[in-house]
């Protein structure tokens, strides 16, 4: 189950976080997400270490914790979609159609020409259309 | 990893026995010990039956024996547990693997009796020995390597030994180097044989395991960690490793079945021997090198046990568990990367089961174990709390360990005995909560924590670290150590600033702020509680129920931004407390106890009030008005009302402050006003992410920069915001909001003024009035003292310490360079020079103190002004020169202060002039041979191609040279002198150069452009290529109408222009041809008509000449002819002519050709025409009467 997705910008900064628990653990979740832009950081300053190809935006496992599991990925324009999911065995393959799909409806988010680059999302339509994507997560039984 | 016992902690080293011969032991056990492998030594004094016995308890070993013999057979009493505690250390200090006995050799040699009692010691030992594997080393010792025993007594030893003969071994005393050898045959013996005995115990149990002869899986699992620890004493890694693996599995499928003991007791059972079953794996994985098999191992070992919580009653033991595990590994890895024993891999694990680089770390498992004990702390508090109301007496001490790891028993009296009992679960439940009452748990999370932020504040991996040092501040903020709290919050909340991330900071704040209200900080409490209630939160808060995630801080929403605001606003004001409780001590703003906080540009809390000044136009003149705005932002959820702001710039006595009209109703009543201007605006309201902009004039009276530094808002009586103010050009965007989708305003209402405007405007200095006149225009003549008079007026202003700078600058060079930075020595500052500053004839310095200044360098003068009063007047003349012709630019300015008070700004008048430097007179010159009287210069006919065309000038004959001096001015001159002078360097005169006419009687005057020529006679009288013919000095001045003499140019001697005439070729002509004619004549009248050829050389001379027919004139005489010439001698040849027309008619023309020069000569037109009078004139009749009369 995918428990939080963030968008986050130039500045490391939360663009859009959005978690989708019952309990409320949103600032544990934000802790994580913050905590996994450090292995961003290292991903993409040491490309070769974590066996990453060049070009690939999809990062992979990030950051494993206890119960979470935290997916990365990285746009050309160097914004970054985090994912955190409770699910302890997650096919890459799965994830990182989620993120394709996250990255479709991202920029579709931000060519709104009301939308200002570099500021946080608030479109009503792209948070509808995330927790679609996170719901078709959750009920594809692969993943 | 420390409260594991040594013996597990360390690997396993053999342990050997010696006995008998006491002195020895020492050197031997040191020398073993520094073996490679080592080995351990048990040094036993004597074979007395007491240390024997000790050594080897019988009763213990056999039982032991007895039971693990009879677990064969299937009617065995079922096992008490899986690992005995003390088997390992058992075998680590007490069981030797080698006995060594030591005999002397005197006593084996010596009589019946000592041999008696060596077979006897003999007999004893190897009764002890008997039943076990442990091998015997006989060691006989030669105190003497002479000292030898027969063979015989030798092999009757051997025999009684019962030993072979390699392991008798004889150990000499008697020098070093046999010392040293003998040592070295004990130890590969020593070593040998506790291989062996290794190796024979492990293949004993092993073999039991493969014929599966076990009842139980515990004593499957205890065999499998027999051979796993025999296979380390020989330290053959790998099959440890595997007898390890295999124990630990063995371990895992106990689980669920075994029902040997209660289900609780059961389970830590099985934990405790699972850890130390997974240290071994990984201490030797690490050792081993591999990482990432021992990451991996950890990985698995974890996800088999994370879920075996057992019952919620006890759940806090398997979290301290689970702590510990990590704890451990986190050591293990720490200790292994610190030895160098392992390095990060370069692929983190496979391709299928990647590991991430955090798993590498030590602080990774650090911060688990710290969570681990948090989630124990959590439980243990839970279970304490429900347990209060069962009385949790303390009658458990009597718990004691159990001879099994993992297991505890009461330590029953039995008259005078003790024995151990098992505990039921009940029993046990209550021990542990006791047990775990005793912990301070926090300092260990603390600890803990620190470890894992210290190591990724190493790594540079800011964000992990910061969750550390975050979760660190709780700890910190729960058991009471604010200071330390507070210092790691303040660092992280940076790092949460920086990167926007709003709710984390909230959480922070939220706690520094309860910080500083414990601490009773009242600056930092308002800090936070502003910033907090300023941060973007979003404001669709769905208040969620709280939670024991939430800190103090609350939910973050807007209506908990709403509350802080409110809380901190009455807090300001005086209306409350800081703590909330009624505490009589709590500090409150007051009188005594005001409060101010400054905002600065990088201070967070600009989002709580942001000031931007700006001025409407850059530059004002003193004393006029501009307009200035004060705009103030506040991202505060509710209204902010502000009594009183005062805006402060750096000349104070434009300081203003702005009043709320009610506030200044009540300050007018109580007659409170400040001295300073006032201000009164409608309302001084905030209202969250508006503008709230005041436009009001600004008078400064002070020239300079005028800055608006700080605005001062201030709220309630007691409390002030003191805030920097910004420009709105250079004005950063507000921290944290700017990411933020909101509407964004202008600070000014025009725009434009927000991308330009200022909080800084140039004020000009006050109009000068004070009239800077230069009395002279240019040009100025090279070499004359050009005088420029200066004159200072002053229409209004007195002048107090005024002062004069005279800058002369090449118009051409560009700018007005500051004289300081000119070269002093340059050259081409000569070519004008300033060589003077003098005050007018009449008017004498009244002053000549120390104050007056006067500088004066080649291009740059300074000269004070004397105090004036308004209407006075004083002036000065500078004298300029110039060497060259030159285009310069005369600066001066005029520095003074209105008043006498030094330190006012001065006030500066600048005026500039061009003024040329022309030169005055062109001379020139040329040089002309006699009227008709014409040498033959072969230089002038053959010019030589690569001569420099020198004027040639005929040898002892008269030349005259004429001097032309033209005013290129546009004044009249006067020429006072003209001469030639000879060079300065020559010494003799080869000239003679004489005035053709008198001296300059009078002054002649020249007109603009006149020319004026004087005429020189010039007679060389060396022959000399090179002849210097001098100079021409000429004197001259400016000429000055009669009224203008009044001294404004010094009359003196006039100004000397030289010119230097070029040199000459002198040279001897051949020949000389005169013409020789009337100087008029009269139609009809014949003369005569002379040609005159002059021989001056030593050679007879052919000449040719022919004279051309005049339609002018009628000829008598030959036309061609040929003469000869002798030696010094002259001819003359005659003509006689008739003119026939009159007016300037052309002579006929005469050819002269020398043939020995191959020169010909023909006179020029001018000097081969006469002028013809119709009749004869009467000039000299008139010319007469005049002499006459």
């Amino acid at each position: 189950m995918i428990v939080c997705v963030a968008v986050v910008g130039h500045q490391n900064n939360p663009l859009y976080i959005q978690s989708f628990t019952e309990a409320d653990d949103d600032l544990k979740l934000h802790h994580i997400v913050h905590c996994s832009l450090d292995v961003v950081d290292e991903r993409v300053n040491n490309p070769k270490r974590s066996g990453s190809t060049l070009n690939e935006t999809f990062l992979g496992l990030l950051y494993p914790t206890e119960n979470y599991k935290v997916y990365g990925y990285l746009t050309n324009t160097k914004v970054k979609f985090m994912l955190v999911t409770t699910d302890l065995d997650v096919r890459d393959a799965d994830v990182r159609n989620f993120f394709r799909r996250f990255h479709s409806a991202y920029v579709d988010a931000v060519s709104n020409p009301f939308h200002v680059p570099g500021k946080k999302i608030t479109s009503r339509t792209f948070a509808e259309r995330v927790s679609n994507i996170v719901k078709s997560f959750r009920l594809n039984p692969s993943g | 990893m420390e409260e594991y016992p040594e013996e597990l902690r360390t690997p396993p080293v053999s342990l050997v026995a010696v006995v008998g011969c006491p002195e020895l032991h020492a050197p031997i056990s040191t020398h073993l010990h520094s073996e490679h492998p080592p080995i351990n030594t048990l040094a036993l004094p004597d074979l007395s039956s007491n240390t024997i016995a000790s050594l080897l308890p019988p009763s213990s070993s056999s039982s032991s024996r007895s039971v693990d013999d009879s677990s064969s057979s299937s009617a065995s009493p079922p096992v008490g547990g899986i690992l005995k505690r003390d088997w390992l250390l058992k075998h680590r200090t007490r069981v030797p693997s080698v006995l060594a006995a030591l005999f002397p050799s005197d006593r084996i040699s010596g009589d019946p009796a000592q041999w008696l009692q060596v077979s006897t010691d003999l007999e004893y030992l190897k009764a002890a020995l008997r039943g076990r594997n442990i091998k015997l080393v006989v060691v006989v010792v030669h105190s003497d390597s002479t000292d030898g025993i027969n063979e015989d007594r030798m092999v009757a030893f051997r025999k009684r030994a019962e030993v072979e003969s390699k392991h008798l071994i004889s150990f000499v005393l008697s020098d070093a180097s046999e010392l040293k050898q003998s040592l070295e045959r004990l130890g590969s013996t020593f070593a040998e044989l506790a291989n062996a005995y290794y190796r024979d115990e492990g293949r004993r149990i092993k073999a039991r395991i493969e014929k599966k002869s076990f009842s139980s899986i515990e004593l499957y699992i205890r065999y499998c960690f027999k051979v796993a620890v025999y296979a380390e004493f020989r330290r053959d890694w790998v099959e440890a490793l595997r007898y390890y693996e295999d124990g630990y599995h063995g371990l895992r499928e106990m689980i669920g079945m075994s029902t040997r003991l209660p289900a609780v007791q059961r389970l830590v059972e099985i934990k405790s021997v699972a850890e130390q079953i997974s240290f071994k794996i990984s201490t030797l994985l690490l050792h081993g090198g591999k990482v990432t098999e021992a990451v991996t191992w950890f990985r698995r070992h974890n996800a088999c046990y994370k879920k075996l919580v057992g019952i919620p009653e006890v759940d806090f033991l398997h979290w301290d568990w689970m702590s510990r595990q990590y704890l451990v590994f986190a050591e293990l890895l720490e200790t292994s990367f610190m030895a160098g024993q392992s390095t990060l891999p370069a692929v983190l694990g496979t391709a299928e089961k990647p590991l991430s680089e955090w798993e590498f770390l030590p602080a990774f498992y650090y911060q688990f174990a710290a969570q681990y004990l948090k989630e124990k702390r959590f439980s243990l508090e839970r279970e304490l709390s429900m347990m209060e109301a069962v009385c949790l007496d303390d009658n458990s001490e009597s718990v004691v360990s159990y001879v099994f790891v993992g297991q505890y028993a009461r330590l029953v009296e039995q008259g005078d005995e003790f024995a151990l009992q098992l505990l039921t679960d009940e029993e046990y439940i209550h021990h542990a909560l006791l047990e775990g009452k005793r912990f301070q748990d926090s300092f260990e999370i603390i600890a803990l924590l620190k470890k894992s932020y210290e190591s990724y504040t190493n790594l540079k991996i800011p964000r992990m670290a910061s969750y550390c040092a975050f979760q660190m501040a709780k700890e910190y903020f729960a058991v009471g150590d604010l200071s330390n709290a507070k210092k790691l919050l303040d660092s992280i909340a940076k790092l949460y600033r920086q990167e926007g991330w709003v709710n984390l900071l909230w959480e922070t704040l939220g706690y520094l702020r309860e910080c500083s209200r414990k601490q009773e900080i009242l600056e930092d409490f308002v800090e936070y509680s502003l910033e907090m209630a300023a941060l973007p939160v979003s404001s669709g808060g769905v208040t969620k129920s709280t939670c024991r995630e939430c800190g103090p801080a609350g939910p973050a929403t807007m209506s908990r931004r709403e509350v802080i605001q409110k809380e901190v606003f009455e807090f300001v004001n005086g209306k409350s407390d800081l703590a909330p409780t009624e505490d009589a001590n709590s500090p409150r703003i007051s009188k005594d106890l005001p409060l101010c906080i400054e905002i600065d540009l990088v201070s967070p809390l600009r989002v709580a009030l942001l000031a931007s000044v700006a001025f409407h136009e850059q530059i004002v003149k003193p004393d006029l008005p501009t307009l200035l705005t004060v705009s103030l932002l506040s991202q505060l959820p509710q209204t902010v009302e502000i009594d009183e702001l005062e805006v402060q710039f750096n000349q104070s006595q434009c300081n203003f402050i702005i009043y709320s009209a009610q506030r200044h109703q009540s300050a007018v009543a109580s007659n409170s006003l400040p001295k300073s201007r006032v201000e009164v605006t409608r309302a001084l309201a905030l209202s969250a992410n508006r503008w709230l902009r005041l436009s009001y004039d600004v008078k400064s009276g002070q020239s300079g920069k005028l800055e608006c530094i700080s605005v001062i808002a201030r709220i309630g009586p007691h409390f002030t915001i003191c805030c920097r103010t910004e420009s709105p050009a250079s004005m950063d965007e507000l921290p944290l909001w700017k990411f933020e989708d909101r509407v964004e305003t202008f600070p000014t209402k025009d725009p434009a003024l927000t991308f330009s405007g200022q909080k800084t405007i140039q004020v000009e200095e006050p109009d000068a009035m004070v009239e800077l006149s230069l009395g002279a225009s240019g040009p100025a003549l090279v070499g004359e003292s050009f005088i420029l008079p200066v004159k200072v007026t002053s229409i209004g202003h007195a002048i107090f310490c005024g002062e004069l700078k005279i800058n002369l600058v090449d118009a051409r060079g560009g700018g007005l360079v500051s004289p300081r930075e000119i070269e002093p020595f340059s050259m081409d500052n000569h070519h004008v020079e300033l060589l003077g500053i003098a005050r007018p004839e009449g008017e004498d310095e009244p002053q000549r103190g120390a104050d007056n200044i006067r500088k004066i360098q080649q291009s740059f003068g300074l000269v004070s002004v004397p105090f004036m009063n308004s209407g006075d007047s004083w002036s000065c003349n500078l004298e300029i020169k110039w060497h060259r012709p030159k285009l310069v630019v005369v600066y001066i300015s005029l520095g003074y202060s209105p008043h006498c008070n030094e330190s006012t700004a001065k006030v500066h008048v600048h005026r500039s002039l061009q003024i040329e430097g022309k030169s005055a007179i062109t001379i020139s010159h040329h040089v002309m041979l006699p009227y008709r009287r014409d040498p033959l210069l072969l230089s002038r006919i053959r010019p030589v191609p690569d001569s420099d065309q020198l004027i040639s000038l005929p040898l002892n004959e008269k030349s005259i040279l004429i001097v032309t001096a033209k005013n290129c001015t546009e004044v009249p001159l006067q020429l006072l002198s003209i001469s030639v002078e000879k060079d300065d360097d020559e010494c003799e005169r080869s000239c003679c150069v004489q005035h053709e006419s008198e001296g300059l009687i009078f002054s002649p005057l020249l007109v603009p452009g006149e020319e004026f020529k004087k005429f020189f006679s010039i007679i060389p009288e060396v022959n000399s290529s090179k002849l210097r013919m001098g100079m021409v000095c000429l004197r001259w001045r400016r000429y000055l109408e009669p009224k203008e003499h009044s001294g404004t140019f010094s009359k003196g001697v006039g100004v000397l222009t030289k010119h230097k005439l070029p040199n000459a070729t002198v040279e001897l002509s051949p020949l000389i041809v005169k013409l020789e004619c009337p100087p008029y004549a009269c139609i009809g009248d014949p003369f005569a008509f002379f040609i005159t050829i002059q021989n001056q050389t030593q050679l007879l001379q052919e000449i040719k000449y022919s004279l051309a027919d005049s339609q002018s004139f009628v000829l008598s005489g030959s036309h061609n002819d040929i003469i000869f010439l002798l030696p010094k001698s002259e001819h003359a040849i005659c003509h006689k002519l008739v003119p026939l027309v009159s007016g300037l008619q052309q002579l006929p023309r005469v050819t002269v050709t020398s043939v020995r020069c191959a020169a010909g000569f023909q006179p020029s037109v001018p000097a081969s025409s006469i002028f013809v009078y119709p009749t004869k004139p009467n000039i000299e009749m008139s010319w007469s009467a005049t002499e006459e009369a």
